[in-house]
């Protein structure tokens, strides 16, 4: 008796639910970042579980794409934030609001 | 039987050491727990008979992502929020909305496909083995393989570029 | 070769015209004189040739079209750049060139002092282009390209002195009421390719009797063409532009409101003559215009003070007479009055223009008088012109004005009112012209002398005049009563024989003969009474009459009349439109739309926090629709 991919989607939509309430609450931009890592997490979970589903190796494609793609945002990220807030006394995002309309 | 014991367990740790992730207040420690997750989360690869996958997500995320995490919170060192009460808790509902939203439309999701036709019996074919990837990423996937050589070149020129305003700046000051 | 003279002729001026404006900056005197005179007199030169080779062609080969290229064809209907050149339009050619070079000599001198000099000939050099334009095309498009950029060439020319505000206010007046013109020749263009599918001269006069003899279009298209000659040629109701036109240099006076430019409206009516030969309605129409025109215009002349003011009213009275001649059928009487009219009314400008060059920009006859001994040859100027214009035997005039009354007469019925209402006329003429040339000429000098003494001209000056008093004197033997008939047998070709052309009748050429020369010598004689024999008697007179007088001084208040006609009601719709309909309609609109824009951008700009947190927290919510959407469309599929 395997585990039902209802179980796998409902711990990825969990763990999705938990990035999100990161990025709202934390106001830390490493914070953000590491929530965002949270959640692509999450949506590994479902691809790679989709993939065992449907017997596909692309869902474990995808996956390693998205990786991929983590990877890169964080170098960007955590490049950005070191750049601007090296110079800032606080670590805070709200801070990033010259751009207001 | 064997799924089901190492799903709970990777279950258990990916929501517990994500909570951890979120709620933490201390930086370093939320950054540790992210490694827990992640580990967590290579065993939810391995309950799903992906090993390559699992894996990758040790070394690239847990050997190498975390560490970058690490090593810009020990630079920028323990900076707290800005002073004073959040400003945007008027917009919290919004988002809360969302979220619930999002809960919603979950559920229903998980609903749908345990509902769904009956799933069709897990193969033995090697569908995580590095080789059945490899055929899939040159063959049928080969845009998307190339296309992620390219955002990783487009993000390594713009660390670089990064870097060297860093420098610049540090040395014009 | 006649044809490609033509095109030499008419684009000479164009081109010394487009060099002058084009001059970097005011170029020396000398370029000027060389290129703005020289030009004109090329023109007349080759003119000349043209007119010569036409001559020696047989009576019917001296008509042809040369096209330059095609440059509209649509939906059937095409226009070539062309040009015509036949008799009448050759006789055209060489009053526009040789007048206008005669005055453009004399603008050398009169001008001098000016420092446009050179934008008065470039300009003039325009008029130029653009009159033989009119009368060189050969078709309706460019015919009224033509007629258009002589409306332009005139208000640039009377508004040339833009620093005066009664110049700038004449010239938009001459350009509305010309405009008003331009659109009934337009449309009169129009109804024309509506009803025979073609613009181009030969095929539309060939094909005009298809229209229907005595038709309401062939009404129409000759009453729109009409207005457009009436606008032009400055007749009643669309007078009121000319007398003030004469805010401009007395030259422009001379060359455009007095030879040409006012006479493009008769030159309209005997090109399109095969429209007007098949309404003998619109024809008396015309006629009775002119006859009204002629009369009215005689009347204003007789109270003018101003010497460039009785001129040109004197002008509307004569073009009168050649929209009547040409009304009641008689087109190459209308043309041979149009020729005299050039010579006598140019040298009585131009004398006139001495005159007023003279005495320092003085044109008042009040402050005029015993001008004969210092001003010889304005005097020879003004003396030929008036005698010519008074209708004296042996002058110009004379011939010209007999050879229209007696069509007139010959042309029975309704002509016979033209008759009499011309032989007013003559006999007014005769006043005012001979009250202008005693006023300015005997008499006493004004009460203070002149300072300074007015100085003769140079030879700049009195040579076109003389010149111009010369043609006046013996230009009228073209056609002599009982005589021969040259005009007639010249424009033959183009008028062709039909029984519409009146060619007066010995019985009536007697008749009138007698009683014009007696009109013109009771004028003469009435205002020797009232002027010259004793100056003292028209103060003594100045009470008589004088309400009649002074409504004929106000030019019979049409003025007035337009202005509580047209200016006032318009000026109060445009007030109640700015003060009351605009502010609530457009402005409110637009000001409603600021408002709206406004407020709806605040709203959207306050959603710019600039707070990354808040843009997650839309996403967010953003997503979570997006996914129900989807889970209801799937829902919905299964």
């Amino acid at each position: 008796m395997s585990v039902p991919i209802g179980a796998y989607l409902a711990l990825s939509v969990a763990l999705l639910v938990l990035g999100l309430i990161g990025v709202m609450r934390r106001r830390n931009p490493l914070m953000l970042l590491l929530s965002v890592e949270l959640m692509l997490n999450a949506g590994n979970v479902a691809l790679i579980g989709f993939s065992r589903q449907w017997d596909d190796p692309s869902g474990q494609v995808f996956a390693l794409v998205v990786m991929v793609v983590a990877a890169a945002e964080v170098v960007i990220g955590l490049g950005l934030t070191v750049s601007v807030f090296r110079s800032r006394t606080n670590l805070d995002v709200d801070e990033l609001s010259s751009m207001r309309g | 039987m064997g799924e089901q014991v190492l799903f709970t367990v990777a279950a258990i740790g990916t929501l517990g050491f994500g909570v951890g992730v979120v709620f933490f207040k201390d930086a370093f420690r939320a950054a540790v727990s992210l490694i827990g997750t992640l580990l967590s989360v290579a065993l939810l690869f391995v309950a799903l008979l992906a090993p390559f996958a699992a894996a990758i997500q040790v070394i690239v995320y847990a050997g190498a992502i975390v560490v970058m995490f690490l090593f810009v919170i020990a630079y920028l060192g323990d900076r707290g929020a800005l002073p004073g009460p959040d400003r945007l808790d008027r917009w919290q509902v919004v988002g809360w909305l969302g979220l619930i939203g999002l809960g919603l439309f979950g559920a229903v999701a998980i609903l749908d496909s345990t509902a769904g036709p009956a799933q069709p019996a897990p193969s033995t074919t090697d569908v995580g083995s590095p080789t059945s990837i490899g055929d899939a990423f040159l063959s049928s996937h080969l845009l998307a393989f190339e296309a992620t050589s390219l955002v990783l070149l487009v993000a390594a020129v713009g660390a670089v570029i990064l870097a060297k305003g860093a420098v610049q700046g540090e040395g014009g000051r | 070769m006649a044809t490609a003279l033509a095109w030499i002729v008419l684009v000479v001026p164009l081109i010394s015209g487009v060099v002058l404006a084009g001059w970097p900056k005011e170029p020396p005197h000398a370029v000027t004189r060389v290129l703005g005179v020289g030009s004109i007199l090329v023109a007349f030169i080759l003119s000349a040739v043209v007119f010569a080779g036409l001559v020696g062609n047989a009576a019917d080969d001296r008509s042809f079209v040369s096209s330059a290229f095609e440059w509209i064809s649509i939906g059937g209907v095409k226009v070539d750049l062309a040009i015509l050149v036949d008799p009448l339009s050759v006789m055209m050619m060489l009053i526009i060139t040789g007048v206008g070079f005669l005055i453009h000599l004399y603008s050398v001198e009169y001008m001098e002092h000016d420092p446009d000099y050179r934008r008065f000939f470039a300009c003039m050099n325009l008029f130029v282009f653009a009159m033989l334009l009119l009368v060189l095309a050969a078709n309706f498009f460019f015919l009224i390209v033509g007629w258009a950029f002589v409306g332009l060439a005139s208000y640039l020319l009377i508004g040339f002195w833009y620093q005066r505000p009664a110049a700038v206010a004449a010239a938009k007046k001459a350009f509305v009421i010309n405009v008003i013109g331009d659109v009934g020749l337009v449309l009169g263009a129009f109804l024309i390719l509506r009803t025979l599918g073609t613009l181009d001269y030969g095929e539309a006069f060939a094909r005009a009797p298809e229209v229907g003899a005595q038709s309401g279009t062939a009404l129409a298209i000759c009453l729109l063409l009409f207005v457009g000659a009436a606008a032009k040629s400055a007749q009643v109701p669309l007078h009121t532009w000319l007398p003030d036109a004469m805010e401009g240099p007395t030259p422009v006076s001379a060359l455009i409101h007095a030879a040409t430019m006012v006479t493009a409206g008769v030159y309209l009516i005997v090109r399109c003559h095969a429209f007007f030969d098949i309404s003998w309605l619109a024809g008396d129409i015309v006629a009775f215009v002119g006859a009204i025109t002629l009369l009215l215009a005689a009347t204003v002349a007789l109270q003018q003070v101003d010497i460039k003011r009785v001129l040109a009213w004197s002008t509307v009275s004569q073009v009168g007479y050649m929209v009547m001649a040409v009304g009641l059928g008689a087109y190459a009487s209308g043309m041979f009055m149009l020729m005299a009219h050039a010579f006598y009314k140019a040298a009585l400008f131009l004398a006139a223009g001495i005159i007023i060059h003279a005495l320092g920009d003085e044109q008042s006859l009040d402050r005029m008088g015993g001008l004969r001994k210092p001003l010889r040859v304005a005097f020879f100027g003004m003396a030929a012109g008036c005698l010519a214009i008074a209708g004296i035997p042996g002058f110009a005039g004379f011939f010209a004005k007999d050879d229209v009354l007696s069509s007139a007469l010959t042309y029975g019925g309704f002509g016979v009112f033209c008759w009499v209402v011309g032989v007013v006329g003559a006999f007014l003429t005769a006043l005012y012209m001979f009250r202008l040339l005693f006023r300015a000429f005997f008499g006493p000098e004004p009460a203070g002398g002149y300072n300074p003494r007015p100085h003769p001209s140079r030879w700049w000056m009195a040579v076109p005049v003389v010149i111009l008093g010369i043609l006046s004197i013996v230009g009228g033997w073209l056609q002599v009563p009982f005589g021969w008939r040259e005009l007639d047998t010249w424009l033959a070709p183009v008028l062709g024989t039909g029984a519409e052309i009146v060619e007066p009748t010995h019985g009536a050429e007697v008749i009138t003969i007698i009683v014009s020369v007696v009109a013109a010598l009771g004028g003469i004689a009435l205002a020797w009474w009232l002027f010259g024999a004793d100056p003292d008697r028209r103060l003594r007179l100045a009470r008589v009459a004088a309400g009649p007088r002074r409504v004929m001084d106000d030019a019979w208040e049409f003025d007035r009349a337009y202005d509580d006609l047209f200016v006032e009601p318009g000026r109060d719709v445009a007030d109640v439109m700015a003060t009351k309909v605009e502010p609530a309609g457009p402005q409110g609109l637009i000001t409603g739309t600021v408002a709206v824009m406004r407020g709806a951008a605040r709203v959207v700009s306050a959603s710019q926090s600039g707070m990354v947190r808040a843009y997650a927290f839309w996403m967010v919510l953003g997503i979570s629709l997006a996914g129900i959407i989807i889970a209801l469309v799937v829902a919905g599929a299964s």
